[in-house]
């Protein structure tokens, strides 16, 4: 598996990649931070939504909730970009070219899926840093006080929405990786995870309620945003935790007893 | 020839063997009861038509596709343990298969780290398929004949007992095809044991010490080479001086009772079974008694090629 890992680590850890995914942090962090802060209301009632409140923004934990709010919407991105980097090699043949050299197939699937999530874990400490200092130079501008953005508490509420978030990115990946190995192909992997995880999933949820709680990139938008009217986060998190463990089961069998030449 | 035939190669154990090799997709047999035997040493040519199983039994050799029945060894390992003999085994599988934005040297980088290789032959390996300069430059740069370069390089990296080639000629161009049959004597110069497919059979007439020839998932022939060669009645090549005397040496050859085709700008008599030497003899003969001078007159086997194809057509076997 360490082979695994280190391999998808040559792919990734090259300086083109870092390039992109340095200017990608940086518009995000910048975007996200100010459109986050510029949608940003006063609370008016108790009922938990996705979007951050000019109170909440201006607890301790204000400067990461900002980051945690602004990667909530990009759950799509993150999907589909699991979804390409599975699919993909199936498409390119290149998992052929993978399993004559490292035939152990689980070893190579969980190598690949930890180094991915190795870097994105990276990009999400680094996105969180750079969207935290880009809020409290924008906070000013929308009366949101960053005095306490530098507590011990505000340390902790910092770890709290990276871990949430490094879960949430998990949840894709997995959800991702499980349609990707099943389908092997890139366009349709695509075009069935869009189709599933953007309309098909929200106009469910408009017409039966209980779709909140049971659907999983829906359960997984509902636990990065601590929680909605329908499902708790907690609840949230153990049904995603469900998803990605059937995933993860369902993924590993297919891609160990299926044919990879025919 | 390579200079494998000249090893002792039947003092190890074979590098593959198969009983009764099976693959079937649905109610069809891709590979059909497939028993195999290839010396250790040897540089195996593995041909047949296309959709004959060529591919689906180096699949399952390389633990790609599972056998529907049978049972093998690969380097003296089952089957059904890829994990225990494919760090001795070098593949180039269904085309060289790599990522585009990584460059050539990246590639192999990726191939060695998953393998467990010494990186540090990489340039190497680079050299010895001559993409040494463009080492730097993207696999999507790279045209097809460098991509299948890169691709035996990456089989080799880690200096593999077993090489498995799958039409490493594929869409070459005659010079790339030469190149590439170079370079797999090269590498089969080594003690190493080669599996290569190919249609190119001209090519591989030269390299092969040792033949499979499969149709329809079931083995035709396997053995040496020139056991198979051998096999193939000989034939009598013959060219007039001047292309005028063509037909009449063809009625020539006719009337002594033989079987001639046209080819070129002379003729290819069958001997069938006569002593070709004599039947040579008789038409020169014959020929100058007629005043037609012979710029061209020898005994020659059929090629691979057309050997190869008289045994599909349900010829000598």
């Amino acid at each position: 598996m360490m082979r695994a890992f280190r391999a998808e680590l040559v792919k990734t850890l090259r300086r083109r990649v870092l390039v992109v995914a340095a200017v990608a942090t940086t518009a995000f962090a910048v975007g996200g931070a100010g459109i986050v802060l510029a949608a940003a209301q006063p609370r008016t009632s108790a009922t938990p939504g996705r979007g951050a409140t000019l109170e909440a923004l201006g607890a301790a934990g204000g400067g990461t909730e900002v980051f945690r709010t602004a990667v909530s919407f990009s759950g799509f991105f993150v999907f589909v970009a699991f979804v390409g980097a599975v699919a993909v090699e199936f498409g390119r043949g290149t998992f052929r070219t993978m399993l004559v050299r490292q035939p152990r197939r689980l070893r190579l699937l969980a190598g690949k899926m930890a180094a991915l999530l190795a870097f994105a874990a990276g990009l999400l400490a680094v996105a969180e840093a750079a969207t935290w200092v880009a809020a409290r130079f924008m906070a000013p501008s929308f009366a949101i006080d960053t005095e306490s953005w530098t507590s011990t508490a505000a340390l902790g509420a910092g770890i709290a929405d990276y871990a949430a978030v490094a879960a949430w990115v998990t949840g894709y990946a997995v959800l991702g990786m499980t349609l990707a190995v099943l389908v092997r192909s890139v366009p349709i992997a695509l075009a069935g995870g869009i189709a599933w995880a953007g309309p098909f999933e929200h106009l469910v949820q408009d017409a039966w309620e209980p779709a909140s709680r049971l659907f999983p990139g829906l359960v997984l938008e509902a636990f990065v945003a601590g929680g909605t009217a329908e499902v708790t986060a907690g609840r949230a998190l153990l049904t995603a935790a469900a998803y990605a463990a059937a995933g993860a089961v369902v993924s590993a069998m297919a891609f160990t007893r299926r044919d990879v030449v025919g | 020839m390579t200079a494998n035939a000249a090893h002792p190669v039947h003092r190890r154990p074979p590098a593959v063997t198969a009983e009764g090799l099976t693959k079937r997709y649905g109610p069809h047999a891709a590979v059909a009861g497939l028993d195999l035997e290839i010396p250790a040493g040897v540089v195996a040519g593995f041909i047949g038509p296309n959709g004959a199983g060529k591919t689906t039994t180096m699949g399952m050799l390389l633990g790609l596709v599972a056998p529907t029945v049978g049972t093998g060894t690969v380097l003296g390992h089952p089957l059904d343990d890829p994990g225990a003999y494919l760090d001795r085994v070098g593949a180039l599988i269904e085309g060289p298969a790599f990522w585009p934005a990584l460059t050539g040297a990246e590639n192999l980088r990726v191939v060695a780290t998953l393998a467990g290789h010494d990186r540090g032959q990489i340039p190497d390996m680079l050299e010895l398929v001559g993409l040494r300069p463009r080492g730097a430059d993207r696999f999507g740069e790279y045209s097809f004949g460098m991509k299948q370069r890169l691709g035996i390089a990456a089989a080799l990296l880690g200096d593999p007992e077993l090489l498995v080639l799958d039409e490493p000629t594929n869409g070459l161009d005659p010079a790339g095809i030469n190149e590439m049959r170079q370079l797999i004597a090269t590498v089969a110069a080594h003690h190493r044991t080669v599996l290569v497919s190919s249609h190119i059979l001209s090519q591989l007439e030269q390299v092969c010490d040792w033949l499979i020839v499969i149709d329809h998932g079931t083995l035709v022939y396997q053995g040496a080479a020139d056991q198979f060669l051998g096999q193939a009645a000989p034939v009598i090549a013959a060219a007039p001086q001047h292309r005028r005397d063509l037909e009449g040496l063809a009625q020539l050859v006719l009337t002594h009772g033989l079987r001639v085709d046209l080819d070129g700008t002379g003729l290819v008599v069958s001997v069938d079974g006569d002593d070709p030497t004599a039947v040579a003899a008789a038409l020169n003969r014959a020929a100058m008694a007629e005043g037609i001078v012979l710029a061209e007159l020898h005994v020659r086997r059929p090629s691979l090629e057309s050997h190869y194809l008289a045994v599909l057509e349900g010829g000598p076997r």
